[in-house]
């Protein structure tokens, strides 16, 4: 499909519109970190704001146990299963986290979660033992030179290796996957799998309880519930699967740093994809981080990707890019001013623009007016399905 | 080991100076989050855009002082031209927040707090790249002009002065100085002005406040504007300080310690800022003593600005002089 449309007369403009396979693997664990973070602030109306502790735990353990600084764990343990241990390594900080946390609400819950995992930023990025140099963080070392195997543990035929560099390429009806793509399905089936099992919990009376909090909590409690505990088990679960997202992040680049996991600016991307697909809809998330990543490439610097930059340089010529405007400025500095590298403030100004006037967010936004999710409100619209 | 530091920390010497550091990032802390909590107690907003805002005013500040300083100019000029910088940077800034606050904060009200904590994350990010753009357009960073920004500092405040027994810069002295003529303004401001009892009646009761016939909206789009403007101020007095000066990650360097002081002192308490920007500033000068003394943990002092933080929080989540509302806002 993608070569297809590439190799089509609108090829140019499809490398503009498109993001790029590295891109879409990067969607797949962010957005399911983004999942996990709208499913503990989506559901319950916590603002989890220190979440990246947890998606940073996934990684680091990922990478920790490969390079065989793990306790107990040696560099030849499955990717699946560290995936499992950075998830419950994981759950035991996110009950640790919450046992205090979830004595708060509100705006003072969401400034504990973030100072707890500014504590732990701050402490992985001095603490030697991760890395030669703890403030780039670490990369998995010699000790694991192959890639990681993502498949159903046990059995080796259906495993396949992730990775940019490292990933396997396979032959499909005559056709080659690269390591990339390759990769791209396999942490896809994970994302798929960890995202049904979230939206099966939230589908269940668990999940209808932790709504329940978030609409009312003073009610969920004369009800009988014990709301602490609700809060305390959907905080694990959500840890749990943002740990599993770092692992794969970690699993696919071979690397992390502080920056890229621990930070609190890790858990602000993660709520401007919530915001902008959809509080409260977990697929949302995905959709909302897509979102961003297409606006960010599309206005990616030249060379990394599509994106409008190449596209406008090539479409208008020397001549026009060289022509003057006003002063010394040429239409092509102008371009680059505008466009190079910024396409944070795009994204910035998307974000409060949905904020103010989109406050469902796409998907949230695109069920209202459906009237149902799409599951169910698609069909009745194509094919007049009335009750 | 730790035994001889501590001995080596107790002395008259070392305590004092650690004190009078204290006292000097206290003053930068009081300055930065003031605004944070005037604004938070008036209209319940926690503003993530304070950090980009003190940023705009480090940027505004220094190209103030380069614009207006010309070289061998008297240290008392400089000093009086950089008080001017503040005004100005003060004024500009006000203009700004009011700006911010009538076009995108109040369609927020009615909403719950959640989302101005997300517009004003928006607003972050938007304020980065503007500065972002704005100095690749001008190449600004690496220009000598720029540099000198730095060297506007007059010469006396470089060196440092003896106290008996302590020895401390000049600039802790100043940027004490400064911290207490800003905590005095603004508590005059509160308790002695019209305008102040208007503002802490708002926050008691906003709606009890308009009944009593304030224009309680005004009072909001006047608060946010000073809290902005005061962000500005504190941005431009750390445009001098050697480890901070002016760039672009300076918005989350100052942003996360102004939480931790709003917080800890209880949101919206400006006596609590105050006495928590006392406690976090001189847990920062004790804890940076001993990283640079005795203790080889490079974040330390970070560290236990977040753990003052976390453990406040917990033993008393309303913070030092908070009122006993647990999850209000």
């Amino acid at each position: 499909m993608y070569h297809t449309l590439l190799n089509s007369p609108v090829s140019a403009e499809t490398q503009m519109l498109l993001p790029t396979v590295e891109t879409m693997v990067g969607v797949l664990y962010f957005g399911l970190f983004a999942i996990s973070f709208d499913f503990i602030s989506g559901y319950t109306g916590y603002l989890s704001f220190g979440h990246a502790v947890f998606y940073g735990t996934g990684a680091y353990a990922v990478i920790l146990i490969a390079n065989g600084k793990m306790p107990l764990l040696g560099p030849g343990t499955p990717f699946m299963l560290s995936l499992l241990v950075g998830g419950l390594i994981a759950i035991v900080l996110a009950i640790l986290v919450g046992l205090v946390s979830f004595r708060l609400s509100g705006v003072y819950f969401a400034m504990i979660t973030l100072g707890f995992a500014q504590v732990f930023y701050v402490f992985v990025r001095g603490w030697d033992y991760v890395a030669t140099n703890p403030r780039d963080g670490p990369a998995v070392g010699p000790s694991h030179a192959e890639g990681f195997q993502i498949g159903i543990p046990g059995i080796d035929q259906l495993s396949l290796s992730i990775g940019v560099l490292t990933g396997d390429e396979i032959a499909l009806l005559g056709s080659t996957l690269s390591g990339t793509e390759v990769s791209y399905y396999m942490i896809g089936l994970v994302v798929l799998a960890c995202y049904f099992a979230m939206q099966r919990i939230i589908h269940s009376p668990f999940g209808r309880v932790m709504i329940a909090i978030r609409e009312n909590e003073e009610r969920a409690i004369a009800i009988g519930y014990n709301t602490y505990l609700y809060k305390l088990g959907a905080f694990a679960i959500s840890g749990f699967f943002a740990a599993v997202a770092g692992g794969l992040f970690a699993g696919f680049k071979r690397s992390a740093s502080p920056e890229n996991s621990f930070y609190f600016l890790v858990t602000g991307d993660a709520l401007l994809a919530s915001i902008i697909g959809g509080f409260g809809t977990l697929a949302g998330s995905l959709y909302g981080h897509l979102f961003d990543e297409t606006v960010r490439e599309f206005l990616s610097k030249a060379g990394q990707g599509g994106g409008l930059l190449p596209y406008l340089r090539a479409l208008l010529g020397q001549e026009t890019l060289d022509a003057t405007l006003l002063g010394e400025t040429t239409i092509g500095g102008l371009i680059d001013l505008l466009l190079n590298g910024h396409a944070s403030l795009y994204v910035g100004l998307v974000f409060v623009l949905f904020v103010l006037y989109v406050p469902d967010g796409l998907l949230g936004t695109l069920r209202t007016r459906l009237g149902g999710t799409f599951a169910e409100a698609l069909p009745a619209k194509l094919w007049g399905d009335s009750e | 080991m730790i035994v001889e530091a501590l001995a080596e920390f107790l002395t008259l010497g070392e305590l004092g100076g650690v004190i009078v550091n204290g006292l000097a990032k206290s003053a930068l802390y009081v300055m930065i989050a003031s605004g944070l909590t005037l604004i938070f107690g008036l209209m319940g907003v926690l503003n993530f855009a304070h950090g980009s805002l003190t940023m705009v005013g480090a940027y505004l500040g220094g190209l103030l002082m380069v614009v207006t300083v010309t070289g061998g100019t008297a240290p008392l000029t400089r000093l009086g031209l950089f008080f001017v910088a503040i005004v100005v940077v003060f004024a500009l800034l006000t203009v700004l927040g009011g700006a911010i606050e009538t076009t995108i904060i109040r369609p927020l009200y009615d909403r719950p707090p959640i989302y101005q904590i997300l517009l004003t994350f928006g607003l972050t990010l938007v304020i980065e790249e503007l500065v972002r753009i704005v100095l690749g357009v001008y190449d600004l960073q690496p220009l000598s002009d720029w540099q000198a920004a730095l060297a506007t500092k007059p010469q006396f405040l470089r060196e440092p002065v003896a106290l008996g027994p302590v020895s401390a810069g000049w600039m802790s002295l100043f940027q004490i100085l400064l911290g207490m003529i800003t905590v005095v303004g603004i508590w005059a401001f509160l308790t002695k002005t019209r305008y102040g009892l208007y503002i802490r009646a708002g926050s008691e009761d906003a709606e009890m406040a308009s009944a009593l016939g304030i224009d309680v909206r005004q009072v909001f789009t006047v608060v946010f504007a000073l809290g902005i403007g005061l962000a500005g101020v504190a941005g431009t007095l750390l445009m001098w300080d050697p480890t901070w000066g002016a760039s672009v990650p300076l918005a989350a360097e100052t942003l996360l310690p102004a939480f931790i002081v709003v917080i800890v002192g209880g949101l919206g308490t400006f006596r609590g800022t105050v006495a928590a920007a006392l406690v976090v500033g001189m847990a920062d000068a004790v804890t940076t003593w001993w990283f640079q003394n005795a203790i080889q943990f490079t974040g330390l002092p970070e560290l236990v600005l977040f753990l003052v933080l976390v453990v406040t929080l917990i033993v008393r989540p309303q913070g030092l002089f908070g009122v006993e509302e647990v999850g209000g806002h």
